[in-house]
């Protein structure tokens, strides 16, 4: 019986041809016969050459190694004679500085070059994400504003709109009343006046009558006058009118008096005038001495103020006039602003220094100090005016 | 050499006379040809986010696979060996890159190297793969075996050490009985690499 370790004897043998005729015609018959002796050889054939292969394999590797490693030792030479020279002449290190790269440097130089893509294409979704953000956020912003805005847009048409209604039915109740009046078709828009003057000069706002072609002042009284403008300063929003009608005959002595100082804080208050067809009241108290953006010429009032009320009186209690109500501020709880009394009458002193045609003779003493408000609303409201501007 | 006839794909004279010279065993040449194409592949490899050492491992890799080719003499060349071993280079490269990277890889090429594919790089790589796999199971099957069958058989099969030496070497007392011993650690190294190479090839 054969150990296998005999076959693997009796393969090498044949397979170095050391079997001599007779055996090896043997072997080659029993290798021809027998499958699994057969299968046997081929095994062993298999593992030799593996073995074999491997070994010329690891041979080829060190040979490789060697050539490479004869390939750098051939190119170091060069490097160090060029370095060599490089130390004689120092400027050969600034002229080429590759010679010499820190530690550092070669660990940075293989980590970019082995993820700049990476790096790339983060950077450039870091750059998209911040545009976007910043765009986003701009567009929220914008998307966020815009209810407010169209929300006042809304409510200024619906104002308009219960305006336009109401001026319709209160044409269609003079009409009814007179048959005779027409209303004017041209485009127009109103504010409030007063009267400055007995002699018939009225003070308004100056964008009231801004653009204006023609101006039509009615009283309480119903009665309409033709007024022009005389004087505007626009940087205090006021503007003087002129009654130019021929029956016009005066006002009579003016009820109030024009302050030339100004008003204290938290004074109470009122304004008379026309954001409607009828005189509206209007109550508050002197909250700044200072109007929009810390205009000085300006009070702020806690009024509320709609279109229409725009150059009406401002008073004290004492019914003295202390401003010109001018305008409002949107986004701020009923702050009105007014032009002080001081303004106008430096400005009426000055047109007086010009002796115009008409003379200015301002109130000085008012008559309402003591009465009580309706009794001062009675006296005051005939001399409270609508401003029609014709454009 | 490929310089001299840059227009003409098939083999140069050079390229002939090289591949003749390295079969028969002449170191030179074999070190003319690794020196000569070390530049192509370093440079390529650098370019495609390598090392140095990256580089050096692909090239004797490629290197390898033409070499034991042309030991051989199985080897087929329908290109420049310039194309055959950039080819080769090439796609072991992109292998260890794709192991190595989560993304899909993208090779910067040279375009001076022309038509890379269809140059039977592929199936000769893949071959050498395959006896690289059978390498490894040989080499872990050398572990296994122990002391001092390993060294028997590796001064014998390796590194081509006669009987006579190995004796004296490990002190048996005669060449039969180092044979005898040969054999038996044969037959240990069989049943370890088979039982392996046929579970890894399933």
């Amino acid at each position: 019986m054969m150990t296998e370790a005999d076959y693997y004897a009796l393969f090498e043998a044949y397979a170095h041809g050391e079997l001599a005729g007779p055996a090896r015609a043997n072997f080659e018959a029993r290798l021809a016969a027998d499958p699994a002796l057969a299968l046997r050889y081929a095994d062993f054939t298999e593992l030799t050459g593996t073995l074999r292969a491997y070994g010329q394999r690891q041979n080829t590797r060190q040979k490789l190694q060697g050539l490479h490693a004869a390939m750098l030792a051939a190119e170091t030479p060069e490097e160090q004679s060029t370095e060599a020279a490089a130390e004689k002449s120092p400027l050969t290190h600034t002229v080429n500085p590759m010679l010499r790269i820190s530690r550092t440097e070669r660990v940075l130089r293989e980590f970019w070059n082995g993820h700049r893509a990476t790096m790339g294409v983060a950077a450039s979704v870091a750059v998209l994400a911040v545009f976007a953000t910043l765009l986003g956020l701009e567009w929220w912003r914008a998307a966020k504003t815009q209810p407010s805005m169209y929300g006042y847009t809304v409510l200024k048409r619906e104002v308009e709109r219960i305006k336009k209604s109401q001026k319709d039915l209160t044409l269609t109740l003079n009409q009814f009343g007179r048959p005779g009046t027409t209303p004017p078709t041209a485009k127009e828009s109103s504010g409030t006046g007063f009267a400055l003057t007995s002699e018939g000069y009225l003070v308004t706002s100056y964008h009231v009558i801004q653009g204006a072609d023609s101006v039509l002042v009615e009283g309480n009284d119903r009665k309409r006058y033709h007024a022009e403008p005389v004087y505007s300063d626009v940087k205090h929003d006021l503007a003087i009118l002129r009654i130019t009608d021929k029956r016009f005959t005066g006002f009579g002595r003016l009820p109030y008096a024009i302050k030339a100082g100004q008003a204290d804080l938290g004074e109470r208050v009122y304004t008379l005038g026309y954001p409607r067809e009828d005189v509206v009241y209007g109550e508050g108290a002197l909250s700044a001495r200072s109007g929009f953006q810390g205009d000085t010429a300006f009070y702020q009032v806690s009024i509320p103020v709609n279109p229409g009320n725009s150059g009406g009186p401002l008073l004290d209690e004492r019914g003295n006039l202390i401003g010109v109500v001018s305008g409002r501020q949107n986004d701020a709880q009923s702050a009105a602003f007014a032009t002080k009394s001081s303004y106008l009458v430096r400005l009426v002193d000055s047109l007086a220094a010009t002796k115009p045609a008409v003379p200015y003779h301002l109130p000085r003493y008012g008559q309402l100090a003591g009465s009580a408000r309706p009794q001062q609303l009675k006296k005051l409201k005939d001399y409270v005016f609508v401003v029609k501007v014709f454009e | 050499m490929s310089r001299g006839n840059p227009t003409s794909s098939s083999l140069t004279p050079t390229d002939d006379a090289l591949i003749t010279a390295i079969r028969s065993g002449d170191e030179r040449a074999l070190a003319h040809l690794y020196r000569l194409h070390w530049p192509m592949v370093s440079h390529f490899v650098l370019q495609n986010s390598g090392t140095e050492d990256d580089a050096q491992d692909v090239y004797q890799e490629g290197v390898m696979v033409f070499y034991e080719k042309v030991r051989d003499g199985s080897l087929e060349l329908s290109c420049q060996i310039k194309t055959y071993l950039y080819a080769v280079c090439r796609r072991v490269w992109l292998k260890r890159l794709t192991s190595k990277s989560r993304f899909g890889v993208r090779l910067v090429d040279d375009e001076e190297h022309g038509p890379y594919l269809n140059t039977g790089a592929e199936e000769d790589l893949l071959a050498a793969e395959e006896q690289d796999r059978r390498f490894d199971t040989m080499s872990e099957a050398l572990n296994h075996l122990g002391e001092p069958c390993r060294s028997l058989i590796e001064g014998f099969y390796l590194l081509d050490k006669s009987m006579q030496d190995l004796t004296a070497e490990f002190g048996y007392t005669n060449a039969d009985n180092a044979k005898n011993q040969k054999y038996k650690c044969l037959v240990r190294l069989k049943k370890l690499f088979f039982t392996h190479y046929k579970e890894e090839s399933i």
